[in-house]
This record gives structure tokens, C-alpha cells and sequence, in this order.
């Protein structure tokens, strides 16, 4: 069996190093865009890294910034070139197999929790984008939602901050007075 | 007598023993599931970690690392979905297996066999490493550059994919590592004036960019695929069974160990190369192979755990990642203050024997959680993609958050995790953009000390490496692999397979 080739579910996966996705022998759509793109960034980032010292010398800060982008440059158009020469896959679409709708709305709401997280904290922001992701995606009623994301929450938030101690931004929750409520509950009972 | 106390630290501690044991046992499920890999997982723990003692973060992250790399068996088996990369030989004669009715026994040679591969990855990496570090001494700056050049290079050769995407991957790691101000000089690269980009790009950012939410991106496609269940019983295999795999198990653990402590190539490449290996060696198997063949379950199980052990030789002894999860730690013991290397052994050697003590401890667990709880790991297994992919993505941010408690790298992570998807999908391995963030700092440094000790002259930089034995090794070595991917190289196997019959 060719170790390559192992239907679609995996096969398109490149979660590894080994079989690393895509296809060998075709072009999925999208893909010469994705090189010419990555061509032209390497061609910037070589401009970029002449620009750090020039050819002042083999040792100079520039040397392998200049060398690595070169590279890059260099592979990005033999990709190109390749790329260019393969057939397209006909049976997919840019819009069904690359980016469907729901990634393109995840990548949203991912920016969207970038934004709101130091104004609004992280309780709120993550109870939020839990409740949301969660229904979007299993299609369930609102109690199903809103019992697995809070519970789930509420788990996260006491790994984090206790079993971890991250600093999460607090936002608008008093959640140190909270916390310190508890710690003199404690302190309370055990004097 | 010192070195096996060190290596006996994780027993006398209960603390290290128990995060070893939540470790494994944690990783064992992490494998399982499809869509969290040990790469995702130990990335996202170095931020959680950090402000913890080396030896626990270390304890825990040994634990997942080498129960994630046998958890991927499970799913593989029972559901045709490898549940870590390393797994995705497995699946080819697992799955037939379990469709027979012996997931049991399936399950229960792949964990003897995940053991036995682990040990002897383990037993390598105690001999081997001491021995290594003290050769590495004698290594001069041009040879690490070298080897971090070949490390780069291997991953994209020994894939299936192109190498050449591999080249660019690599190259682009290297150039991510060097944005900021130079350490050397405090000159500023790659910062386009913006304040900001002057601390460089933190590699914690790109880890859980790249592995974690490209991967659970990647995974809303397949949000509604259904499990299917299989049944299980009888797991211990026989004595029988495990004695007349031992000769092919030896040979695949072999492979591993060297796969997996060539710089850059782990487990999920050790794997493949076995399987290929137990096809070839096997000449009549009792079932052919891809129809379950017990010996295609052997191969890649025990190469994939002895790469492990493997895995760690360049990491402790030259600072080298041996694969994409020993590049995360490298990255963890940055953070903590050490520096892994030949110095590290030297000065440190407590902390060398005390990873061998955890890789044995977990291994042990592993064998115990393998064989007991199976039914329970089913159930886990199939917990809703709806959930599990909110959550990681949740874990993405709050990781990339935490290290430096800096908004802005949230925003890095995002933007390699959406590129680390169109990478995913066109084909680009995201190992060597790890591996070249790891050792830009190596690399770069190694080479202006190479070349201001030549006087700024390649002619004497050259020479260097042709009179050093270790040099030309590795340069010809970097030299045949790019030969290897160029027509050139086809046209003269060609002409040599054509005199051959003649």
C-alpha cells in the first residue's frame, strides 16, 4: 500500500512531518496563489535583509538574514514553477475544501477574542467564545451550550489560576476579590 | 553510584513520580484523540509551565511525550483515524485487524511492542549520550552550523512531500528566529521600525500558532465525523506472540533510535521507514501486509517509541532538537535558565540522568495504562469535536497569552496559526519552521564565530572543513541530500540501474 496515499481523511490532514499533506503529483486550488504569495513575501524579506548591513562583511548581522531569505526566494519560485506545471484537482473548490465559511468564522472569532480580551477579561470573553464556537458548531439546543461551556469553564478557569497561577487580565469581573473572598473563607475556618 | 541516584530522582520525590505518571496518562489520551497531538500539547504547556521548578515542568512534559506517541495507536486501530502523527503506519494493518474482531489483541501487542520499542530508545540514549557529549566537545562552531543545516534538510528529505517546501519551511524558521535586534551587535532585523518587533517574535507564539490552532482549524472540517465502535476483548498477549516478534522488534527499534536522534526527524518518519523495512525483511507473513498483518503492527509501534529515547541524544548532547517535540523542550529549558548542550551534561549531569529516570518511568506507566482501562479510552475517544475545538483553540490564547503577558503575542500566534493552516494544506511540513526558529540563534552565532576565526576568509573557511574529518562528513553529508532531490541525481540512478542487468 502506498503509505502516501491513504484516503482522504488523513491524507489532506499534514498534521505530520512524513506525510506533510497536500498532494504530490496535483495542485489544490489555491495553491500557485499561496506560492507567488510566498514568493513575493521572500523577495520583500531579502530587501528587508540586505537593507540590515548590506555586503559588509561574511560576519555581519545581515549575513544569514540575507542567506535564509535568499533560500526562501529561491525555493518559493522552484514551488512556483512546479506548481504551475501540475494539473488542478478537480474535485475540489477553494471555497468547500481550503477555506470554508467556518474557518474563515473562526478565524473571526479568534481576533474577535484578541480584541475583547484585556477590556473585558477573561472570564467573559472565554464564556463567550465558548458559548458561541460551541453552538455553532454542534448544532445542539441552548441548555446543551450553555451547561458544557460554562461547565467547561469554570474547569479551565480553576486549572489556570490555581493548579497553573497565569495572570489572566481581569477586565471588568472583580475576579481578585473573589478569589480573595475564598482565601479568607479558608483562613477563616482553619483558625 | 551519583548517576543512579539522579536517575532514581523521580521515585524519591512522589510530586515528580505523580506528574509522570498524570503525564502519561494525560499524553496517552491526548494521542488518542484526533486533532490534539503531543506537539500541540507540550507547546502549549511550556507557557502554563513556566513559571514552575524545571524538573516537575520536564516530568510532565516526558510523560505526554511518550505516552502521545503510543495513545496515536489506539484510534488508529479501532477507528482507521491515526490519532498522532506517529500512528499513521499503524492504522495500515491495524484497522483491518480490529475489523476482524482482534482489536483486543491488536491493542494489546501494539502496547507490549510500544514498550519494548521505548526501552531499548531509552537504553540507547543512557549508553549513547555521555559518549556523544564528550565528542561534541571537540566540535568547532562551523560543525554545529553544519548540523543544524543537516537537521533542517533531513525532515524534508525523509518525508513523502517535497523537499523543497521542506527547504523553505526550514529557511523561514531561521528568518523568524532572527527578527529583532541582534544579539551581538544590537543591530535591529526584520523589525520595519516597529517597536514592537524588537524583542524578536517569541517562539512560544509560533509553537502554538503553528501546532495548535492550525490544527484545530484544520479540524473544523471534519467536525461531524462519527466513531465506530469496535469491540474488545482479550488484550495481554502471550508470551508466544511477544517472543516471535522479538527479532523484527529489535531491527524497527534500531531503525527508530536512529531516526529519531538524527537531528530533525522523529517518530512519525521512524514509523513509516519501519513499516517499510518489516514489509521488505518479511517474507511470508501469516496475513499479507495492509489486510493486518501483525508484523506491520510491530514495526512502526516500536520504531516510533525507541525514537523517543533517540530523539533526546542530539537534544541533550549537542542542542540540537531530535524532532519537532525535543525543539519544544529545548525551548523549555530556555525559559527555565539552561542551556542544552555539551556544557549542560557536563555541568549538569544530574539533569541528564534525571530525563533518562522520567523516559523509564513513563514508559513503565505506559504499560500499565495500556494494558488496564482500555474500555474507558474508547469512551474518551469519543468526546465531540464541537467541544474539543473551542477548547484548544481556548488554550491557544491563553498559552500564547501567558508567557510574556503581551496581547501581541496572541495576535503573532493567530497569524501563524492561520498560516500554518495554508502550509498544512499545500503540502509545507511545519517541523522545519520549528526546528529553524530553534536553531536560528545556533546557527547564526556559530557561523560569525566560524568565519571571524577563518578572518572573514571562505577560502580558509573551506579548508577547515576539508581537513577536519567530522566537517567533511557532515558537509558531504548536507551536499548529498540536496544532490538527492536534483534531476541529476535520478538520471545517474538510472544509468546505474541500466548497467546493472547488463
Amino acid at each position: 500500500m502506498d503509505p502516501d496515499f491513504r484516503g482522504d481523511i488523513d491524507h489532506h490532514d499534514g498534521t505530520s512531518d512524513a506525510t506533510p499533506g497536500g498532494y504530490v503529483e496535483k495542485r489544490r486550488p489555491g495553491e500557485l496563489a499561496f506560492a507567488l504569495f510566498l514568493t513575493a513575501a521572500s523577495l520583500f524579506l531579502l530587501y528587508s535583509a540586505y537593507g540590515i548591513s548590506g555586503f559588509e562583511a561574511l560576519s555581519a548581522p545581515g549575513a544569514i538574514p540575507m542567506a535564509t531569505t535568499l533560500v526562501m526566494a529561491i525555493s518559493a519560485f522552484i514551488v512556483v514553477l512546479r506548481t504551475a506545471g501540475l494539473p488542478k484537482v478537480t474535485t475540489e473548490t477553494l471555497a468547500k475544501d481550503i477555506l470554508p465559511g467556518t474557518v474563515i468564522v473562526f478565524i473571526g472569532f479568534l481576533i474577535l477574542f484578541g480584541l475583547l480580551l484585556q477590556p473585558l477579561g477573561f472570564v467573559l470573553t472565554a464564556g463567550l467564545f465558548l458559548i458561541v464556537a460551541i453552538k455553532v458548531l454542534a448544532k445542539r439546543g441552548w441548555g446543551y451550550t450553555l451547561a458544557v461551556a460554562l461547565g467547561s469553564l469554570v474547569l479551565i478557569w480553576i486549572v489556570f489560576r490555581v493548579v497553573f497561577t497565569v495572570l489572566l487580565p481581569s477586565g471588568v469581573l472583580p475576579e481578585a476579590e473573589f478569589i480573595q473572598f475564598f482565601r479568607n473563607l479558608i483562613a477563616a475556618g482553619a483558625s | 553510584m551519583e548517576t543512579f541516584l539522579a536517575i532514581l530522582t523521580v521515585f524519591t520525590q512522589p510530586e515528580l513520580l505523580l506528574l509522570v505518571g498524570v503525564g502519561t496518562f494525560a499524553g496517552i489520551y491526548i494521542g488518542a484523540i484526533p486533532g490534539l497531538s503531543v506537539t500541540m500539547a507540550v507547546s502549549i504547556l511550556i507557557s502554563f509551565t513556566f513559571s514552575w521548578d524545571v524538573y516537575p515542568a520536564i516530568s510532565l512534559m516526558v510523560g505526554i511525550y511518550m505516552g502521545g506517541v503510543y495513545g496515536g495507536s489506539r484510534t488508529a486501530i479501532l477507528l482507521n483515524i491515526p490519532g498522532a502523527p506517529s500512528a499513521i503506519a499503524t492504522a495500515m494493518d491495524g484497522y483491518p485487524m480490529a475489523q476482524r474482531g482482534e482489536a483486543g489483541q491488536a491493542i494489546g501487542v501494539t502496547t507490549v511492542m510500544s514498550f519494548f520499542g521505548g526501552l531499548i530508545g531509552i537504553l540507547v540514549l543512557a549508553l549513547a549520550a555521555p559518549f556523544v557529549s564528550e565528542f561534541a566537545l571537540s566540535f568547532q562552531p562551523r560543525d554545529y552550523m553544519l548540523l543544524a543545516v543537516l537537521g533542517i534538510l533531513l525532515v524534508g528529505s525523509l518525508s513523502s512531500g517535497s523537499m523543497i517546501k521542506g527547504i523553505f519551511a526550514g529557511s523561514l524558521g531561521i528568518a523568524i528566529g532572527a527578527v529583532g535586534r541582534d544579539p551581538l551587535t544590537f543591530t535591529e532585523r526584520f523589525t520595519f521600525d516597529f517597536q514592537i518587533m524588537e524583542g524578536g517574535i517569541s517562539f512560544i507564539a509560533v509553537m502554538i500558532g503553528m501546532f495548535g490552532v492550525s490544527e484545530a482549524l484544520m479540524q473544523l472540517q471534519n467536525v461531524n465525523m462519527k466513531a465506530v465502535r469496535q469491540k474488545i476483548d482479550k488484550i495481554v498477549p502471550s508470551f508466544g506472540t511477544v517472543k516471535k516478534f522479538l527479532p523484527l522488534s529489535l531491527q524497527t527499534s534500531t531503525i527508530g533510535v536512529v531516526i529519531g536522534a538524527l537531528p530533525g526527524t522523529g517518530g512519525d518518519i521512524a514509523a513509516l521507514m519501519a513499516y517499510d523495512h518489516a514489509k521488505r525483511v518479511t517474507k511470508n507473513p501469516k496475513t499479507p501486509f495492509g489486510e493486518g498483518a501483525m508484523e506491520g503492527l510491530v514495526a512502526p509501534e516500536t520504531a516510533n517509541n525507541a525514537a523517543v529515547g533517540g530523539a533526546f541524544i542530539p537534544m541533550m548532547t549537542l542542542g540540537i532538537p531530535g524532532d519537532a517535540v525535543t525543539a519544544i523542550m529545548i525551548g523549555a529549558l530556555f525559559i527555565h535558565g539552561l542551556n542544552p548542550g555539551p556544557m549542560l551534561m557536563i555541568d549538569q549531569p544530574n539533569m541528564f540522568w534525571f530525563i533518562v529516570g522520567a523516559l523509564f518511568t513513563a514508559n513503565i506507566f505506559m504499560l500499565i495504562f495500556g494494558l488496564t482501562g482500555i474500555k474507558i479510552f474508547t469512551k474518551i475517544v469519543e468526546m465531540p469535536r464541537a467541544i474539543i475545538i473551542p477548547l484548544i483553540l481556548l488554550l491557544s490564547i491563553v498559552g500564547a497569552y501567558a508567557v510574556n503577558n503581551s496581547i501581541t503575542d496572541v495576535y503573532w500566534m493567530l497569524g501563524f496559526g492561520v498560516f500554518g493552516y495554508f502550509m498544512r494544506h499545500y503540502g509545507y511540513p511545519l517541523g522545519p519552521v520549528i526546528l529553524g526558529v530553534i536553531l536560528s540563534r545556533l546557527l547564526d552565532d556559530n557561523w560569525r564565530r566560524a568565519i571571524i576565526s577563518e578572518r572573514e576568509d571562505l577560502g580558509r573557511f573551506f579548508e577547515g572543513v576539508f581537513t577536519s574529518p567530522l566537517s567533511l562528513v557532515l558537509f558531504v553529508a548536507v551536499i548529498l541530500i540536496f544532490v538527492s532531490q536534483t534531476p541529476l541525481w535520478t538520471a545517474m540512478k538510472k544509468r546505474l540501474f541500466r548497467k546493472t542487468p547488463s
